[in-house]
C-alpha cells in the first residue's frame, strides 16, 4: 500500500509542472554549485602546490644569511583545501590559507579568500551543502504542505479512510515519495561532488569514503526531519493554506534566520577579543617582558645569562663555548611561546564559547546542527582549522629552534655576524600536514548529532500527533 | 473605502500572529540598531586607540630628535635618534558614517595600518585576521539584513491572502457583485498591512539614527541617513509593487504565498549567490598565494644581491656617498630591499585593484537582475562600508608609504638623522569619506530603479485587477 501511494504521489509530482520546475531549479543550482566548488578547490590546490614549491626554492637559495635573520624571513605553512571542500567549503573562505612561521611571533592565518570576494557573496555563497541545507527543506515543504490538508479540503481523505486506508500507510507513502525525490537531490549532488573530488590535484582527506557516507546519512536524517515535520503540520492544519504558512515560517526560522541570529547573539554574549587589540597585546606581551628596557625584562635576561654561565661552568659570556646571542634568542622564543599558548587559548576559548552558544540555537534551527556536523565531516569546520593552526605552530617552534640551534652550536663568538649557507637551508624540513581522521573530526560535534536526532524524534512525534489528531478526528467524523 | 481600511486595521490588530510578527520585526530592528551602535563604537574606539598610541610613539621619537638637536643629548649618546628609517605613522580609516546600519565588509578588512619603512607594502596592515571565522561566515544581523531580508518576509506574511483569502472562501464573487472596486479594495488592504510595516521601518531607522549617534546626529550622518532612508524606501517600494502584482494574479492563497516566497528566494538568495559566483568566474582575482610568493622571491633576491643593489643606488645617487657612515649598513639594505619588493609587487597590487574595479563594473550592470544585491551594494556604499571604500583605503595607505619614503629617502641612504623640521614635515594621512554628492550620484540610478520596479509592479497589478473586475461584471 505504501509503495502504491508513493508511486501515485511521484506520478502526481511529475505531472505537476510547478514541482518539476522547482525541482529542476534546485537540481540546476546543485549542479552549478558543485562545478563552482570543484573549480574553486582545484584552483586553490593548484596555487597552493605552486606556492609550496616556490617557498622551498626561495628557502633553499637564500644564500649566506644569519640563521636568526632567516628565522625572521622564515617559511609559510599553506593550508590544504581537501577534496570534501568541493561539497561543503564551510569556513574555507573565512580562514586564511597561509601562516607565516616567523620567529618571535605566532601569526594568524593570512590571505583569507573572503577578503577578495565581492561583497554580495556575504548574502549567500553558492555551494552544494548550502543548496541542500536551504533548498532541500523548501522543496519538501512545497511537496508536502498539502499532503494531508489538501486531501482533507477536497474530501478525499475521508473517502480514503472510509475505504480502509491506514493513516500510517498514507503518511508513510507520502513521506517516501517526498523523501525519495529530495534524497535523489542529495545523492545526485554528493555523487557529482564525489566524482569531481576525485579529480587529480585535489588532496584527499583521510577516511574520505567514510566521511562521504556519513555526509549522506547526515543529510538524509536532516531531510527526514523536515519530511516528518511537514507531514505533521499538514495533518494538524485544517487547511493547506495554514499548513503552508506554518511550514514557511519553520523554513525561514530554521534555514535563514536561525543560522544568522545564533552566531550574532553568541557574539554579543561572549564577544571574542577585538582583533586590533589582540594583535597589539600579542606583539607587546610576547616581546616587551623579555626584550624591553623595564626592570622585569632586564632581570629576565640576567637570569638567562646566569643560567647559560652555570650550564657551561664559565664566568663570562665571552668564555661561553656557544653563540650566546643565539642562546638568548631561543630563551626569548621559549618565553614568548608560553605567552602565545595563554593568549591563543583565550582566543580559541572565545571562539568555542561562541560556537557553544550558537549551537544552543540549533534547538530552534536544525540547520545549525547540520551545518556544524557537515563542516566537521568535510574537514572545513573550526576544529579542522584549529588543528591545522596548532600543527603549524608546533612546526614553527621546532623550525625556529633548529635555526637558533645552528647559531648557538656553530656561531661561536661571531654573534649576529655568523652566517649559514644553502647547504644548511637545504637540510631543513618542510611542514607536512596530516589532517585528523574522522574520529577526531566528529569528536567536537557529538552534541550537534544528538540535537539532530532529537529533532528527528520531535518531527516523528509531530507526525504521530498529526495521525492521532488529524486522522482520527476525520475518522470519527 | 474608509470602511474597508477600518475593517482591515481591526483585522490586523485582532490577529495575534500578525501582531506578533510585526512586534518581532520591530524587536529585530531595535536589536540590530543597538548592536550596530555597539559595533561602530568599538571600531571607533579601536581606531582612536591605535592612532593615539602610534602618534604618542611618534611624539616620543620626535622628542629624542629635539634633545639631540638642542644639545641636551650628545649625538653619540643616541645614535639612532632621528634615524630616517624609523619614521612610522598611523593610517586609520574611521568606521563609515553609517557602519552601525550596515557592517558591509568592515568585519574582514583592516582599518588601521602602521606605515613604516621597515615594512614592505605587502605587510603594511600587520596581523588583523583574528576575527572569529564562524561569526564572519554567519554574517551580521544588522539593519541592512533586517531591511533586505526580514522586511520582505514580513510583507509577504501579512499580505499573501489579501485577495486570495476572499477567493478561497468564495466571498470574492459576492463582494464584487456590490458596487465595490476590487482595485480599491486590494489597495486599501495592502495600504493598511504594508503601511504598518513601513511605519515600523521608519521608526526603526530613526531609532537607529539616534542610537548610533548617541544623541543628536551631525549633518554628515543626517545626509547619509537621508540616502539610506531613500534606498530602504526604494526597496520597500519594490517589494510593495511586487506583492501588489502577485496578489493581483488572484490565485489560491497557497499558490500566491509560494510565488512570493519563490520570488524572495530568487531575489534574495539565488540571485546574489549566482551573481557573486559569476563576477568571480568572469573576473578571477590574481592568486594571493602567487602574490605572496612573488613578494618573498623578490625580497630574497634583493637581499641576496644586496651588494649590487647598494652599488646601483650609489651609482644613481653619488651625492649620497658618505665617508663617515656610522649607521649600520643593514638599515640601508633593508630600505633598498623593501623598496625593491614594493616596486615588484606594485603591478600585482594594481591588478588586484583592477580586478575589483572590473568586478564592480560587471556587478554594476548585472545587479539589476537581483534587486536585493543592488540594494545591498547601494546601502553599503551609503553606509561607508563597501568594498570600493576599503580598496581605496588600502591603496591610499600604500601611496602614503611612498610619500613618506620620498620624504626621508635621501637621509636613509646617506645614513643621516632627520632634523626636527624634517620630522615635522613628514606627511600625515587622513582618510576622506566620499562626499555626499558622489554617493548620491552613484546610488541615484539603482534606487530609482527600485522605485521604478515598484511602480511597474503596481501598474501591472492595476491592469490585472481591472481585468478581474471586468470578468466578474461580465459573469
Amino acid at each position: 500500500m505504501i509503495r502504491a501511494i508513493a508511486r501515485k504521489e511521484l506520478v502526481q509530482y511529475w505531472r505537476d509542472g510547478r514541482v518539476v520546475t522547482v525541482f529542476g531549479i534546485v537540481a540546476l543550482l546543485g549542479l552549478a554549485a558543485t562545478v563552482t566548488g570543484w573549480s574553486a578547490v582545484s584552483a586553490m590546490e593548484r596555487e597552493r602546490a605552486s606556492a609550496v614549491a616556490m617557498d622551498r626554492e626561495i628557502w633553499d637559495t637564500q644564500g649566506l644569511k644569519n640563521p636568526h635573520t632567516a628565522a625572521h624571513f622564515s617559511r609559510y605553512a599553506f593550508q590544504p583545501t581537501f577534496n570534501l571542500a568541493v561539497f561543503d567549503p564551510g569556513l574555507t573562505d573565512y580562514v586564511g590559507n597561509a601562516i607565516w612561521l616567523e620567529a618571535h611571533y605566532r601569526d594568524p592565518a593570512a590571505l583569507r579568500p573572503v577578503e577578495d570576494a565581492v561583497e554580495i557573496q556575504r548574502i549567500a555563497q553558492l555551494n552544494p551543502a548550502w543548496v541542500i541545507q536551504v533548498f532541500g527543506p523548501l522543496l519538501i515543504f512545497i511537496l508536502l504542505y498539502g499532503a494531508v490538508a489538501a486531501e482533507r479540503e477536497s474530501g478525499t481523505l475521508r473517502q480514503l479512510l472510509a475505504a480502509g486506508m491506514r493513516p500510517v500507510s498514507l503518511l508513510l507513502g507520502k513521506a517516501v515519495s517526498a523523501f525519495s525525490l529530495t534524497g535523489l537531490l542529495v545523492f545526485g549532488v554528493l555523487l557529482g561532488s564525489a566524482f569531481l573530488m576525485s579529480a587529480e590535484g585535489i588532496e584527499r582527506l583521510p577516511d574520505t569514503g567514510l566521511r562521504t557516507a556519513a555526509l549522506a546519512a547526515l543529510y538524509l536524517v536532516y531531510l527526514a526531519i523536515f519530511v516528518f515535520l511537514a507531514l505533521g503540520v499538514s495533518a494538524l492544519s485544517s487547511r493547506s493554506r495554514t499548513a503552508l504558512a506554518g511550514l514557511m515560517g519553520i523554513w525561514i526560522v530554521a534555514t535563514i534566520l536561525g543560522p544568522r541570529i545564533g552566531p550574532d547573539v553568541a557574539g554579543a554574549l561572549a564577544p571574542a577579543p577585538s582583533a586590533p587589540e589582540f594583535a597589539a597585546r600579542l606583539d607587546q606581551e610576547g616581546a616587551d617582558p623579555f626584550w624591553g628596557a623595564g626592570e622585569e625584562a632586564v632581570q629576565r635576561r640576567q637570569r638567562v645569562m646566569d643560567a647559560a654561565l652555570a650550564e657551561y661552568g664559565v664566568e663570562t659570556v665571552e668564555e661561553l663555548p656557544i653563540n650566546y646571542d643565539g642562546y638568548l634568542l631561543q630563551a626569548s622564543e621559549e618565553f614568548a611561546n608560553g605567552v602565545f599558548d595563554t593568549m591563543y587559548a583565550e582566543l580559541w576559548g572565545g571562539y568555542e564559547r561562541q560556537h557553544a552558544i550558537a549551537r544552543g540555537f540549533a534547538l530552534v534551527s536544525p540547520t545549525i546542527a547540520a551545518q556544524n556536523v557537515s563542516m566537521a565531516l568535510a574537514g572545513t569546520g573550526l576544529h579542522a582549522y584549529r588543528h591545522f593552526a596548532d600543527e603549524a605552530e608546533e612546526f614553527r617552534r621546532e623550525f625556529v629552534l633548529l635555526l637558533n640551534q645552528e647559531m648557538i652550536d656553530h656561531g661561536g663568538a661571531d654573534g649576529y655576524a655568523y652566517v649559514s649557507g644553502n647547504g644548511f637551508w637545504r637540510q631543513n624540513p618542510d611542514f607536512e600536514y596530516a589532517a585528523p581522521g574522522i574520529g577526531e573530526a566528529v569528536r567536537g560535534v557529538w552534541a550537534d548529532v544528538i540535537i539532530l536526532l532529537l529533532w528527528l524524534a520531535i518531527a516523528i512525534a509531530v507526525a504521530a500527533l498529526g495521525v492521532r489528531r488529524g486522522f482520527l478526528g476525520e475518522m470519527a467524523a | 473605502m474608509r470602511a474597508i481600511r477600518k475593517h482591515e486595521r481591526r483585522a490586523l490588530l485582532g490577529d495575534r500572529l500578525q501582531v506578533l510578527l510585526l512586534g518581532l520585526f520591530a524587536l529585530i530592528c531595535l536589536s540590530a540598531s543597538l548592536r550596530g551602535a555597539q559595533y561602530r563604537e568599538a571600531l571607533e574606539e579601536a581606531a582612536a586607540a591605535f592612532e593615539a598610541e602610534h602618534l604618542e610613539r611618534a611624539a616620543d621619537w620626535r622628542e629624542r630628535v629635539v634633545a639631540v638637536e638642542s644639545g641636551d643629548v650628545a649625538p653619540e649618546d643616541d645614535v639612532f635618534a632621528g634615524l630616517a628609517m624609523d619614521v612610522a605613522r598611523p593610517a586609520v580609516a574611521a568606521p563609515g558614517p553609517l557602519a552601525d546600519f550596515s557592517r558591509g565588509v568592515t568585519d574582514v578588512h583592516p582599518f588601521t595600518a602602521r606605515v613604516a619603512l621597515w615594512r614592505s607594502v605587502d605587510r603594511l596592515f600587520g596581523n588583523y585576521q583574528f576575527q572569529s571565522p564562524n561569526e564572519i561566515r554567519a554574517g551580521k544581523l544588522d539593519l541592512a539584513f533586517a531591511v533586505l531580508f526580514v522586511m520582505p518576509l514580513l510583507m509577504i506574511a501579512l499580505t499573501f491572502g489579501a485577495l486570495s483569502r476572499d477567493r478561497d472562501s468564495g466571498r470574492l464573487g459576492l463582494l464584487l457583485s456590490h458596487p465595490v472596486s476590487v482595485r480599491a479594495m486590494v489597495r486599501s488592504k495592502l495600504l493598511v498591512r504594508l503601511g504598518a510595516v513601513f511605519a515600523i521601518l521608519v521608526a526603526a531607522l530613526l531609532a537607529g539614527l539616534f542610537i548610533g549617534a548617541g544623541g543628536v546626529p551631525d549633518g554628515g550622518r543626517l545626509g547619509r541617513f537621508a540616502f539610506w532612508f531613500l534606498a530602504a524606501s526604494g526597496y520597500f517600494a519594490f517589494w510593495a509593487g511586487a506583492i501588489y502584482w502577485f496578489v493581483s494574479l488572484n490565485r489560491k492563497s497557497e499558490i500566491t504565498a509560494m510565488l512570493m516566497i519563490g520570488f524572495w528566494v530568487l531575489n534574495g538568495l539565488v540571485g546574489p549567490a549566482v551573481l557573486a559566483a559569476a563576477a568571480q568566474l568572469v573576473h578571477p582575482a590574481p592568486s594571493q598565494l602567487a602574490f605572496l610568493s612573488t613578494a618573498r622571491q623578490v625580497s630574497n633576491e634583493a637581499y641576496r644581491s644586496r651588494a649590487d643593489v647598494m652599488q646601483g643606488m650609489l651609482l644613481d645617487h653619488p651625492e649620497l656617498t658618505v665617508e663617515n657612515y656610522t649607521i649600520p649598513e643593514y638599515i640601508r639594505v633593508s630600505y633598498l630591499v623593501n623598496e625593491t619588493v614594493d616596486r615588484a609587487v606594485e603591478p600585482v597590487l594594481e591588478e588586484f585593484e583592477a580586478v575589483q574595479n572590473r568586478r564592480r563594473s560587471f556587478l554594476g550592470l548585472v545587479q539589476y537582475a537581483a534587486p536585493a544585491a543592488l540594494a545591498m551594494r547601494s546601502i553599503n556604499e551609503i553606509s561607508g562600508t563597501d568594498l570600493a571604500r576599503q580598496v581605496r583605503f588600502e591603496g591610499e595607505v600604500r601611496d602614503y608609504k611612498r610619500a613618506i619614503a620620498r620624504h626621508v629617502e635621501a637621509r636613509v641612504l646617506a645614513g643621516e638623522r632627520l632634523t626636527v623640521a624634517e620630522v615635522d614635515a613628514v606627511p600625515t594621512y587622513t582618510f576622506r569619506e566620499s562626499g555626499l554628492g558622489a554617493v548620491g550620484r552613484s546610488v541615484v540610478f539603482p534606487v530609482g530603479y527600485l522605485f521604478g520596479l515598484g511602480l511597474l509592479g503596481a501598474a501591472l497589478a492595476r491592469r490585472n485587477l481591472a481585468r478581474l473586475q471586468t470578468r466578474f461584471r461580465e459573469a
